[in-house]
């Protein structure tokens, strides 16, 4: 009676939780935790909550007009989340409102979200995309490490998330690269990199701290018990 | 035994992962920031679930007409960082509710904080508005 979409994802988080056991069980030290390889990113996290992306950048993103009518007309009733959607890569790191956790495997690492309980996999054994991606929520993530930061290039977006509360939006060209530098222990130093010629007329970047959370994740489901819908209205309230 | 239950959540609430939060929605699509209320009554119903806990209050008016309210807070995740449980707020404990009502005029409230009888008071949701809202 299971469905098919919930055993894979769990069947996914097993076999990540599993993987560093099997390494260490086998002699080899678990991915990224050698002191020669990479740094060693597992943990829970947590950056400061950003609901305006506008505001670590300094000003408004660079809009394309059609963007920025776009923007000037968005309400946050139109929010994805209102209607309990995906959160989405990049928001659900910097306004996804809950702790993530970081599962790093030499070939994999995966960013499991609080939020939804959605999760993101990072490829990190090589390959490339595919030549031919079909849109989708997370798009596909490719890794490789550049000393003690991790950089993941992810394409294949849909045009269905927002980038943050504010109603900052993006096409299904966006294209992100994200550097995830290990500053130590308890902290990361993350920029990421949004380009998308339907929306912005040049790539813009914002970085932020994520610093480890002494949390566990938790369960986290937007349709379990919503009665807000039902409530809502509209703000007209436009954006400058 | 209580003031006990409430030193230990106060103190954790000092240390846990904060996050101003409303789970799925922004404040001002569902809430009237000019709107602010403080109801007292008796807790009929508890629901410590997602996306945001919701708890009801039996609440007399001036004409001594009894009105169940409807109080949401943050989600179960956030609150159980705070040290709240599932019966940390239970049918039948006598609150005051503090908030800010829903646009659509129902009997529903964003609550900020609740105190007991005994003078105790606990964070629900956030207190800053434009912290969760465009800010």
């Amino acid at each position: 009676m299971s469905h098919p979409s919930r055993s894979a994802f769990i069947g996914v988080i097993v076999a990540l939780l599993a993987l560093p056991f099997f390494t260490a069980c086998s002699g080899r030290p678990a991915g990224g935790a050698q002191a020669s390889g990479p740094p060693d990113l597992n943990g829970v996290w947590s950056a400061p909550f950003t609901p305006d992306i506008s505001k670590p950048l300094g000003h408004q993103p660079p809009f394309t007009p059609y963007a920025a009518d776009l923007f000037k007309k968005e309400d946050e009733i139109d929010d994805p989340l209102t209607q309990c959607l995906p959160i989405g890569p990049a928001r659900g790191i910097q306004a996804g409102l809950m702790p993530f956790q970081i599962v790093q495997t030499p070939a994999v690492t995966a960013i499991l979200f609080e939020n939804q309980r959605t999760f993101r996999i990072i490829n990190t054994d090589g390959r490339s995309h595919p030549s031919d991606v079909d849109p989708t929520w997370f798009g596909d993530s490719i890794g490789h490490w550049e000393g003690d930061t991790l950089v993941v290039d992810t394409v294949g977006l849909n045009d269905r998330t927002w980038l943050d509360t504010a109603g900052h939006q993006h096409s299904d060209q966006l294209h992100l690269v994200e550097r995830f530098q290990k500053v130590d222990a308890d902290n990361i130093k993350w920029t990421v990199r949004f380009e998308d010629p339907k929306f912005y007329t040049e790539p813009w970047s914002v970085t932020l701290p994520i610093k480890r959370q002494n949390t566990e994740i938790m369960s986290y489901s937007c349709e379990e018990n919503e009665k807000d819908r039902a409530h809502l209205r509209r703000t007209n309230k436009l954006n400058k | 035994m209580r003031s006990t239950l409430f030193c230990a959540l106060a103190l954790a609430s000092a240390f846990v992962f904060a996050a101003p939060v409303v789970a799925h929605h922004g404040f001002s699509v569902e809430f009237d920031e000019t709107k602010p209320v403080t109801l007292t009554g008796v807790v009929t119903k508890m629901e410590f679930m997602n996306p945001h806990i919701y708890f009801y209050l039996d609440v007399k008016d001036a004409n001594g007409k009894v009105v169940n309210w409807a109080f949401e807070g943050s989600p179960p995740n956030i609150l159980s960082r705070q040290g709240w449980r599932k019966d940390t707020v239970k049918p039948g404990d006598m609150l005051t509710a503090k908030g800010f009502r829903a646009r659509d005029g129902a009997h529903l409230v964003a609550c900020t904080t609740i105190t007991f009888q005994d003078g105790h008071q606990l964070t629900v949701g956030p207190g800053n508005i434009k912290a969760y809202d465009k800010n």
